[in-house]
């Protein structure tokens, strides 16, 4: 156990916590301003996983060009799905009971489930690297998987551009707004129901994000949605649900904390998430991040 | 009258042969699911929390009594009588996690929970069996098949009584207040925390007694009652029978339950997709009828009654 080998876990723990936070942000996003928990945030990334193996499927294999179709194709489908869903259905419930809400986006995650079920079967896929990425770099003489590092790029760059985009542009000045008080959005004359399109929109894209560059990373099979969630959930209920620093940081910790845990006791792993969760809810119920939620 | 039918009724299908065989495990299957559907209620509906975790109760009912009587030797009734006393033993630490935490914060706890469990099961290799499960439930001589629908149907009906004094008890009525109005509740000194935790381990020790007697009708405990699309059942059967009354879950079972065998009878292929049909059912009810079957039924009642009063 040399320092280096310590070195080389915390690379692949902050690589998985990275993916983890891409997908998490968006549900966290679509939280602060719609106000609904999405439970089928993890259907819609694994749409993502799959969808990104169909079309590589079309696509040339192996070329850099192709991955980048991917990282834009799927998640603009996955956008056009977003765009459905959210007039047709979440519109009718914003002014619900909680109670309902959770429930009709239950109600999506058995129909989402079983239409992946039944379009792609129950067979263990993958995306092919892109062979830029498919080598390993040598750093300070330990070899990390060139994949993992280029997700470890991805992930910062996509948390900078969320940090632009909602604190140094007027659509993240109306998103925040939104999230605060919307009926002064509103009496200012601002559309706040197309603000909240626009988030669930950007939530559904990350989710796409997500779903391409994991297809690439690991197989995926038809429980990745359900796995993932539960993680994001760990995740946004460490950070506070609403906050996307929250969210990174919730997601390094996952990351990191098992993948440091993996190697001495890789059955503890699985129950890592949890007990994150659990310690936190116990000192600060409404996460590190987060307000006391009324 | 509706008792005596159900009573009656294995009697008649007994007659029949094997279909009648068949209709009588069906029958039994259903007034257990009914049970758990009934015990997640008093969380869901009078409570006012969504739990995502609730099949965990069950598996932990289920795996005590496989346990106990294939590993220990134990007789069905003290086995049985196990059960509801470990979930309820499983809901307490569970629940007190939980029910710091409201609306969504609890949704997403439970379902954390409910997995946790259900990871735990599949991966205790030495204790469960993983996902090879138990076979082989010992099955007492006297049990036959009627004779195990009257038990299940005699425990039922206890069970039912009692969900009905607790509900109507200063202790439903106080759990109906926070379910209405937790500010208010808690203004007039109502422990609401300590409230919502005694009614998730009823609830909890009624799925637990559920889970047991499923096991023994299907002489088999697997990891599946422990997965969070078993939760999903009592969910979808309080939804549509009607999540604000007791007679509700129970019906909603049998509802849900009869639509599955038909659609099998219909077509093979529909119950390949029935987690669709079944989120689809969901969304039409939460969209357009939250009170489910109970409730439509009251308001067509209404409108009939106001067309005579005209």
């Amino acid at each position: 156990m040399t320092p280096q080998f310590y070195l080389f876990l915390l690379v692949n723990g902050l690589a998985q916590g990275m993916l983890l936070f891409i997908i998490a942000s968006g549900l966290t996003l679509v939280f602060g301003v719609l106000r609904i928990i999405n439970f089928a945030h993890g259907s819609l990334y694994m749409i993502g996983a799959f969808l990104a193996f169909s079309l590589s499927t079309v696509l040339e294999e192996g070329s850099l060009i192709s991955f980048m179709l991917l990282l834009l194709l799927v998640p603009a489908a996955l956008m056009i799905v977003g765009l459905a869903l959210e007039t047709t259905l979440f519109r009718r419930i914003y002014d619900q009971e909680h109670l309902l809400q959770l429930l009709l986006t239950y109600a999506l995650v058995l129909i989402l489930d079983d239409t992946v079920r039944v379009i792609w079967g129950g067979d263990i896929r993958n995306v092919p690297r892109p062979t830029a990425f498919s080598g390993s770099v040598d750093l300070l003489g330990l070899s990390f998987p060139m994949y993992n590092v280029f997700i470890l790029g991805v992930g910062p760059l996509i948390a900078l551009g969320l940090w632009g985009l909602l604190y140094r542009s007027r659509a993240g000045n109306l998103i925040r707004a939104a999230a605060s008080y919307p009926e002064m959005l509103g009496a200012l004359g601002v559309n706040v129901r197309m603000v909240m399109t626009w988030t669930f929109l950007m939530g559904c894209g990350l989710a796409g994000v997500g779903g391409v560059l994991m297809a690439a990373l690991a197989n995926i099979d038809l429980g990745i949605g359900m796995e993932k969630i539960i993680e994001c959930f760990a995740v946004v209920v460490i950070g506070g649900l609403g906050s996307v620093w929250g969210a990174l940081l919730g997601s390094l910790i996952i990351g990191v904390g098992i993948s440091f845990i993996q190697l001495p006791l890789s059955r503890l792993a699985v129950v890592f998430p949890y007990i994150a969760m659990a310690l936190v809810l116990i000192w600060r119920p409404w996460g590190l991040f987060g307000r006391p939620e009324r | 009258m509706v008792v005596a039918a159900l009573f009656a009724l294995p009697f008649i299908l007994n007659r029949l042969g094997k279909i009648g065989e068949y209709w009588i495990w069906v029958s039994t299957e259903i007034i257990i699911s009914a049970l758990f559907a009934s015990s997640l209620n008093l969380i869901l509906g009078f409570g006012g929390m969504v739990s995502f975790g609730h099949a965990a109760f069950f598996g932990v009912g289920a795996y005590t009594v496989a346990l106990l009587m294939k590993k220990g030797g134990i007789p069905l009734i003290p086995a049985l009588m196990a059960a509801p006393m470990m979930a309820a033993i499983m809901a307490a630490v569970i629940g007190w996690f939980c029910v710091r935490l409201i609306g969504l914060y609890f949704a997403i706890l439970t379902l954390a929970f409910g997995q946790l469990l259900y990871m735990i099961v599949f991966q205790w290799y030495n204790f469960t069996g993983g996902d090879d499960g138990i076979h082989g439930i010992p099955k007492p001589a006297l049990l036959t098949p009627v004779n195990y629908y009257l038990f299940c149907l005699v425990i039922f009906l206890v069970c039912f009584l009692l969900m009905w004094m607790i509900v109507n008890s200063s202790f439903g009525l106080t759990i109906r207040t926070i379910r209405e109005n937790m500010d208010r509740a808690k203004f007039i000194g109502i422990n609401v925390k300590r409230f919502q935790w005694f009614n998730f381990i009823i609830a909890g020790a009624f799925a637990g007694l559920a889970g047991g007697l499923f096991t023994e009708l299907n002489r088999f405990a697997q990891t599946d009652f422990l997965h969070w699309s078993k939760s999903a059942e009592p969910i979808l059967a309080s939804l549509v029978g009607g999540m604000y009354s007791l007679v509700g879950p129970a019906l909603g079972t049998a509802v849900l339950m009869f639509l599955n065998i038909f659609l099998q009878q219909i077509h093979q292929d529909l119950i390949e997709i029935w987690a669709m049909i079944l989120g689809f059912i969901l969304l039409l009810v939460v969209l357009f009828a939250p009170d489910g079957l109970v409730g439509l039924y009251g308001r067509i009642r209404e409108r009939i009654d106001s067309f005579g009063a005209i």
